[in-house]
């Protein structure tokens, strides 16, 4: 097992586009790290640098403290998992298996008994005499995570591995890959833009945009403080809502100037937004931080008109409109009814609201100077 | 609504008909030519005797036309065996590499581009004065002017396909760049290959033009010695076309095993 690290990596395809820019991370050994961000970012890129199949035009890649940019890929000792498996089509499952053993020079006892012990471990024993294409999906991504593991390798990479699978085999295979992490204590570097597989499975996630690392932390934290909108916007379904705001002085406090609504700011968060006075934000309010009673106290009444009601059965996703017509999603108790159209008032819990500098985008600090 | 479907569906058979018509006749009258004596050949409107096999005897036991059919083999495979594994290197450059980028690879398929009559005589030329003339070697080399450069051009797609992923999970899996070819690439565009040599040998076995320059009465192909029959004593018709037959022979036989691999090579299936 290894520890990866990225230091000021850059990939330029010619003529100009920058895949990757100045990624700095560290992996640790036995981690389980999720690379997420949407389509085009850099991810994949950013994975077959590491895996030497892609050259890094700027930075260093470390395995173990080791420079390896300039190793082969069959000597960094790595293996890859690729979004449509790329079995080899002439061989049978066996010898797909037993192909990279075969090249290390592994003796042929061992590899019958690794080839074993992996094929039961992923319940492929009964098809390892069939070629690639007599086998389902699911199948095959199960062997083309055996072909991995039987490699028993320093590192797994693993890009976008899931996608290609049904929602409920996805379900199923994400649970897998974490109790397979849980048993093999490897260091995983798993490539998705499904933010659900990164919440779920990654002990560190780290969110890419356009080439670069926004933000890296374990998934609650991201959650909870996420760097900019682009953060804020991508995690959970549905997202934080995301809307143009100004701050004003309201009641001897601060309040979030919403159309003609006024919120009032928490007075925990007056010194840090202070400085905000007058200016342009966007306002950041997550769907479970809105609710339909007033509950115990101490929050913010918002009146709304309700645009749709989705019940998706343990919950109510609501769909609102504020005054000037920006619509915002809620979620509610199952409970929650409505008629399309009606006023509504909803209840904020604005201890857990979030503002961003509608300029750069970044996260404005709750506490401190900011 | 069901009739327009069913007049479209009609219109396209009978537009299918007249095509295969088009193609098949020719090669029905060659066969049934081919199958009379020597004057009910000529007799018009088509006359109907009992068939008989004399003309495909007297093709070979009174003119030299096995040597014909030998010269071609020779050739035709000679050439092939030249031309695929060359092709399948450039190629695999041009995929890989990039080799010599898009000027290289235009300038491969400009040669394709003249016309043969311009590339026959300076061969000639120049077999003269390396005393190739009338050999199977001059003509091996005369058709992979036209082999070479068609096949490196055509297989480059299928070096560029999946296999290319294929591929990289072989180097990830510890082979080496020709491990990977060898293991990998090679068994998985076999079909590919496999059907591009059978175009290459069917190029060579049909081409006239340098045969007909660069060589002479012992090694002529079937193309130029078929068009023999008709100088030695007027046009022998049923005896041309007795040897018409022998000579498409090969060509039918390997279409259908060319058409099959051509389609599993271009989708190989590898990936889903
Ligand atoms: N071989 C290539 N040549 C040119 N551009 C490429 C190549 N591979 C990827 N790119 C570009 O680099 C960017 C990042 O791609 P990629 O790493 O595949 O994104 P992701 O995996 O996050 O979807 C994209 O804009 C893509 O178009
Ligand atoms: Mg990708």
């Amino acid at each position: 097992m290894a520890q990866i690290t990225l230091k000021n990596l850059g990939k330029m395809f010619p003529p100009d586009v920058v895949a990757v820019a100045d990624v700095n991370l560290t992996i640790g050994d036995g981690e389980f790290f999720v690379l997420l961000g949407p389509s085009g970012c850099g991810k994949s890129t950013t994975l077959r640098m590491i895996a030497g199949l892609e050259e890094a035009t700027s930075g260093d890649i470390l395995v173990d403290g080791r420079r390896v940019n300039d190793d082969d890929p069959a000597d960094r000792d790595l293996a890859i998992v690729f979004q449509n498996y790329a079995l080899y089509p002439h061989m049978t499952v066996a010898e797909n298996l037993a192909f990279g053993l075969k090249l290390r020079k592994v003796a042929p006892t061992e590899i019958t008994s690794r080839t074993a012990a992996t094929s039961r471990m992923l319940g492929i024993e009964p098809l390892l005499k069939r070629k690639p294409r007599e086998l389902s999906g699911g199948q095959q991504q199960r062997v083309a995570l055996g072909r991995a593991l039987v490699r028993q390798p320093k590192a797994f990479l693993f890009d976008e591995p899931l996608s290609n699978l049904d929602a409920k085999l996805r379900a199923t295979m994400r649970t897998e890959l974490i109790k397979l992490h849980q048993s093999l204590g490897a260091t995983i570097v798993h490539v998705t833009h499904d933010q659900v597989e990164a919440m779920t499975m990654g002990q560190r996630i780290c969110i890419m945009k356009d080439g670069h690392v926004v933000q890296v932390g374990p998934p609650m934290e991201v959650y909870r403080n996420p760097a900019d909108t682009f953060v804020a916007g991508f995690l959970a379904s549905p997202p934080m809502n995301l809307l143009d705001a100004r701050v004003v002085d309201h009641a001897g406090g601060l309040a979030v100037a919403l159309g003609e609504a006024r919120l009032a700011v928490p007075g925990a968060f007056n010194g840090a937004y202070g400085a905000w006075r007058d200016r342009d934000v966007v306002f950041g309010i997550r769907p479970e931080d809105m609710h339909d009673g007033a509950g115990p106290g101490g929050r913010t009444p918002l009146d709304v008109r309700v645009v749709a009601v989705e019940a998706l059965g343990p919950e109510v996703v609501l769909v609102a409109a504020l005054a000037d017509g920006r619509e915002i999603h809620a979620r509610l108790g199952p409970g929650f009814v409505a008629p399309i159209g009606s006023q509504q008032r909803l209840h904020l819990d604005l201890g857990a609201m979030h503002l961003f500098d509608r300029e750069t985008r970044k996260a404005i600090a709750q506490r401190g100077t900011g | 609504m069901g009739g327009a479907v069913r007049w479209r569906g009609l219109l396209a058979h009978g537009v299918a008909a007249l095509f295969c018509a088009a193609i098949l006749l020719p090669l029905l009258w060659l066969v049934r030519v081919a199958l009379t004596d020597k004057l009910t050949a000529y007799k018009l409107p088509p006359e109907w005797v009992t068939p008989r096999l004399h003309n495909f005897v007297e093709i070979f036991t009174d003119y030299p036309f096995l040597t014909y059919f030998i010269n071609s083999v020779v050739v035709a495979a000679g050439s092939t065996a030249v031309a695929l594994p060359l092709a399948a290197m450039m190629a695999y450059a041009f995929a890989r590499y990039d080799t010599g980028g898009l000027p290289l690879r235009l300038f491969v398929l400009s040669s394709q581009m003249l016309p043969p009559v311009i590339l026959v005589l300076p061969l000639f030329a120049l077999f003269l004065w390396a005393q190739l003339l009338n050999t199977w070697f001059a003509l091996i080399i005369a058709h992979l002017t036209i082999s070479l450069p068609f096949l490196s051009w055509l297989l480059v797609a299928f070096f560029q396909g999946d296999v290319r992923l294929l591929e990289q999970a072989a180097r990830i899996d510890g082979a080496t760049r020709f491990q990977a070819f060898l293991k990998v690439t090679l068994p998985v565009t076999a079909p590919g290959l496999l059907s591009a040599g059978l175009l290459a040998f069917i190029l060579s076995w049909n081409e006239f033009l340098f045969v007909l320059i660069l060589s002479g009465p012992q090694t002529n192909t079937l193309p130029v010695g078929l068009s023999a029959f008709q100088t030695q004593r007027g046009v022998e018709l049923a005896l041309l076309s007795a040897a018409t037959l022998v000579a498409i022979a090969p060509v039918f036989v390997l279409l259908p095993f060319m058409r099959r691999y051509l389609i599993k090579g271009l989708s190989l299936g590898a990936l889903k």
